[in-house]
């Protein structure tokens, strides 16, 4: 799954901060339970469950995060 | 540098690179294996490893010394330090929690769980258990707790030759911290706690086996995520919650081939069960005595199908509860 995100474009990767964590330790349990995640592997976006036990197609996977930041940005806009 | 003979086991945690940890071990100022875990190119690290085992530690922070990667430090570095602090002193071997092996040939094996200082129900379960012959009687712990009869319950566990296994109470009777109200231990029965293993590896029917009570095992000092059964530890204990979370059961499954253990037994859930997951079997032993029934479980293999036969029973006498 981490691949997926890896190897997603230059210009999606400029957009994100890439996080993963361990399931074999104590800190990526905990983050799995946050998350409320049940299944393996996880990809959560702004801490919103994604894809559970499923891989992504990587245009799907970059519309959403190019989805995510417009609408970020076009907030950021409305609040200044 | 300790000046003993035996292999001296170290956990360095490491700052501002990819792996979270690096392990040692080293022998008479010699080191014998060497591990980068928690991250990191796995590729180097392993040649690292090759290229230094079997060097004198003295010898080895020159060749180690001024690699940056990032950060102001690198895997070399912090390997570097390590060595540093083991010939200081100011790294002491790791310590994690102690595991004994039951080397004897077992099929059917019975459990006894939370006593919490029971010995009078202990008398009554060895005395019924006894006739099912099994081969072993292993208690998960706790073995002691807010009870009088702690003492006696030892006595009892050692003189009827039960494998018992530390539970939380136990750990806190060795450390010294049980709550000031409950009875005190004398010297010996804590000596004899403190030696209590507190992971039980053994062998059933061919399937390899762990027993352990709970959640206190992560707290110990020096408690490595990849210690052996530590993915064990932290999916009972973290993920599942002591498989009372069947939501994430889907996730357990995908870890299991990982584990090193077929079977896996802990003590801490509070009642019995039995699950089949990812080909795993995974039991909770529950407690001894619930206040109104005592209980045993007679575990085997027969066939390589892991059974286990609870039962439960009226107790021949008036047991008093632990506080």
């Amino acid at each position: 799954m981490a691949e997926s995100v890896k190897v997603l474009p230059e210009d999606i990767q400029q957009l994100i901060d890439v996080y993963e964590w361990d399931m074999r330790t104590r800190e990526g349990v905990q983050r799995f339970r946050e998350l409320k995640a049940k299944s393996l592997p996880t990809v959560a976006l702004d801490g919103d469950l994604m894809y559970e036990s499923q891989i992504p197609m990587q245009e799907e996977l970059a519309e959403e995060i190019r989805l995510r930041y417009h609408q970020k940005n076009m907030d950021g806009n409305h609040a200044s | 540098m300790p000046g003993n003979q035996k292999i001296q086991r170290y956990i360095y945690k490491t700052s501002g690179v990819c792996p979270a940890e690096i392990h040692l071990r080293v022998h008479e100022e010699i080191l014998e294996d060497l591990c980068f875990v928690g991250g990191g190119c796995p590729g180097n690290s392993i040649l690292v490893s090759r290229l230094l085992k079997g060097r004198c530690l003295p010898e080895i922070p020159e060749l180690l010394r001024g690699i940056d990667c990032r950060q102001g430090t690198s895997c070399p570095d912090q390997l570097e330090q390590a060595l540093t602090g083991i010939q200081n002193g100011t790294l002491q071997p790791a310590d994690t929690f102690r595991t004994d092996v039951d080397t004897r040939k077992l099929d059917r094996v019975c459990l006894i769980g939370d006593l919490a200082g029971n010995s009078l129900a202990l008398v009554d379960l060895l005395e019924s258990a006894a006739g099912t012959a099994p081969d072993a009687f292993y208690c998960l712990g706790n073995l002691t707790g807010n009870s009088p009869q702690n003492e006696e319950v030892i006595r009892i566990l050692k003189k009827k030759g039960v494998q018992a296994i530390q539970g939380e109470a136990d750990w806190q009777y060795v450390q010294g911290t049980t709550p000031a109200d409950w009875p005190k231990m004398s010297w010996k029965t804590r000596d004899y706690l403190t030696r209590v293993p507190q992971l039980l590896r053994f062998d059933l029917a061919g399937k390899k086996a762990i027993a352990f009570y709970g959640k206190y095992l992560q707290d110990l000092e020096g408690y490595s995520d990849y210690d052996p059964y530590s993915l064990e530890l932290n999916m009972i204990c973290g993920l599942s919650n002591f498989m009372q979370d069947e939501s994430v059961f889907p996730a357990l499954e995908a870890m299991t081939p990982q584990f090193d253990a077929d079977l896996i037994l802990f003590g801490q859930a509070g009642k019995w069960g039995h699950w089949h997951i990812g080909g795993k079997d995974i039991v909770a032993v529950g407690p001894a005595w619930d206040g109104h029934r005592l209980y045993f479980c007679l575990l085997n293999a027969d066939g390589g199908t892991v059974q286990l036969k609870t039962t439960r029973l009226k107790p021949k006498r008036e047991i008093c509860p632990a506080k």
